[in-house]
């Protein structure tokens, strides 16, 4: 079975770098028949020169090159472009190339004569990592991701997905709770019912147990109907309550009762009605401070956490940014039926190396805003500065903030790079020495960076 | 098998256009290849064999792969009747591949 009758036509723009007029002819109509954008050069200059004017996805390159050999363009690429995916062509099976290729920062390393389908595989894998190491379709389609952290997330969201347990998600506000929420309640028994949520913060206590437990006609003043409340309404499904840390103490007596006894009863009634909802709550809060300080019911809290799941901050999963950016370019460019628009390769490193104290949500105000004021295809670096500048960050103390801008910065670029810390340093504009220094003082170790080694 | 007899080549359809234009090429290496051992410019050999290597198996001939690969090591040990030997191979093969498109 050939590689265009298993996979879509894939997008993309690959520059193909050969010495080798007859490998640039094979590999650009093997790009071109599947659906790629491709680009050649001849020598290491004209790639650099291409990759300048063409603003390709990914490249190509072979190892054995008159002048500027792979190795040394792989360098020269990532000066500047240090998240540009590069693929090594060698027509020698060498390990000790291999190894120098990897450390550089090569995706891949192939050996020639390659085959078609392979070769295809390996540029589709590294153009669009998400086809093969984010979601698999079948569990939460807006779970966009290629980080470990995620990976282990989603494993473990996938288990609790098929029983029935509560399930407890902690996170910062914009890191995606509510998404992973219905990731879990769309993979579980309960699909085919209703997925209800409410953010409990932002309710007033009064209306909140309305909305909640429902209420009978003349309950109060201004229930003129009866209205069955969201317990009733998720009937078989889920129940998402989020930010069940602002939940007034009140309301968290009368729903640890619901909890227990699995049924409600409305605002004005004589009568429970059996319920059958799974729920799963989030918060941004730390809920064991708020037991501590008597401001959340222990109880109550033990009934929730009974499978705790933390959503990363974003800054915490950088190699997440660019697929995420792509992401949403895709989903706005839907949205208001309009062409896609890309982002220069600069600016995906700068988006991928920011803080992000608004997470996903602040990354989604960005891209649109980006989209809103770019006129061109490609949103520039200075567009991406702008928008990042319109930003308010959380406000410290000068020298707390720059503490925490240099740790996050640091564990950043050890991502970005596995954990490699000479291409670190080199994206931090520093040597390896200073580099060094700066993870001690933070108290980091680049190996904890590293993936493990996969033996498949 | 005599120098006459046709090697049937099967060739992905989607490259047949690239077929005579790379089989070209090969023809023209035969040649360059015996002038740059009569000038014992072994280094230009080695690259020439290298090439042939890395693109022939991609095109779907193997065998130029395999002959590429002989040239390459007998430019790297300087071993001019490898080379000769290898020029011939290829020339011989060149002479008798039949190209079909794959069904």
């Amino acid at each position: 079975m050939a590689f265009s009758d298993v996979v879509d036509v894939m997008e993309g723009r690959v520059l193909v770098v050969d010495d080798d007029v007859d490998m640039l002819n094979l590999l650009s109509n093997w790009l071109s028949g599947a659906g790629f954008e491709a680009h050649t050069a001849s020598a290491g200059a004209e790639a650099l020169s291409s990759i300048s004017q063409d603003r390709p996805d990914i490249v190509v390159t072979d190892l054995f090159m008159e002048g500027m050999d792979g190795l040394e363009l792989v360098s020269e690429i990532h000066r500047a472009n240090p998240l540009m995916p590069v693929i090594m062509l060698s027509g020698q099976a060498n390990i000790p190339d291999a190894v120098r290729a990897t450390h550089l920062g090569t995706a891949a390393f192939l050996t020639k004569p390659v085959a078609k389908d392979a070769f295809l595989t390996e540029v589709q894998r590294h153009i669009h990592p998400s086809a093969g190491t984010s979601t698999d379709g079948s569990f939460g389609k807006n779970l966009v991701f290629q980080s470990s952290e995620m990976a282990e997330l989603t494993e473990q969201a996938m288990l609790v997905a098929q029983g029935d347990i509560t399930v407890f998600i902690h996170g910062e506000t914009g890191t995606g709770k509510e998404v992973l929420a219905r990731a879990i309640h769309d993979a579980s028994p309960r699909s085919g019912h209703p997925f209800i949520g409410v953010n409990c913060g932002a309710i007033p206590e009064q209306l909140l147990e309305s909305e909640l437990f429902g209420h009978e006609k003349g309950a109060f003043t201004g229930a003129n109907t009866k209205h069955e409340g969201l317990f009733l309404a998720a009937d078989g499904g889920t129940l998402f309550l989020d930010e069940i840390g602002d939940m007034p103490l009140g309301l968290q007596v009368k729903l640890l009762r619901v909890l227990q006894d699995f049924e409600v009863r409305p605002v004005g009634s004589v009568r429970s009605v059996p319920i059958n909802v799974r729920i799963v709550s989030a918060t941004h809060n730390n809920l064991e401070q708020l037991v501590e300080a008597g401001e959340f019911r222990e109880d109550l809290y033990y009934r929730l956490n009974v499978v705790p799941l933390t959503m990363p901050r974003l800054a915490q999963r950088p190699e997440d940014i660019p697929l995420l950016a792509e992401h949403f370019l895709t989903e706005l460019a839907e949205r208001a039926k309009a062409k896609k628009k890309r982002f220069a390769p600069e600016a995906i490193s700068y988006l991928a190396a920011a803080q992000w104290p608004g997470n996903i949500r602040q990354l989604r105000n960005v891209v649109e805003l980006c989209l809103t004021l770019t006129k061109g295809d490609i949103i520039p670096l200075s567009m991406v500065k702008t928008a990042l500048r319109d930003k308010p960050a959380q406000m410290k103390t000068p020298k707390d903030a720059k503490a925490d801008f240099e740790k996050n910065y640091l564990e950043s670029v050890l991502k970005i790079t596995n954990g490699n810390v000479a291409n670190a340093a080199k994206i931090a504009g520093r040597n390896r020495t200073e580099f060094y220094k700066l993870l001690n003082a933070y108290e980091l170790d680049a190996a904890s960076f590293r993936a493990p080694k996969d033996d498949n | 098998m005599s120098d006459q007899e046709k090697i049937v080549v099967q060739i992905d359809p989607d490259i047949i256009e690239l077929i005579p234009g790379f089989l070209d090429n090969r023809k023209n290496d035969v040649t360059r290849i015996r002038d740059l051992l009569a000038a014992k410019d072994f280094a230009q050999i080695k690259l020439l064999g290298h090439s042939m290597k890395g693109a022939g198996g991609g095109y779907g001939f193997d065998e130029i792969t395999s002959i590429g690969a002989v040239i390459e090591s007998a430019a790297d040990a300087e071993d001019s009747g490898g080379i000769s030997d290898g020029a011939d191979r290829l020339e011989k093969y060149l002479s008798q591949i039949e190209v079909v498109a794959e069904q």
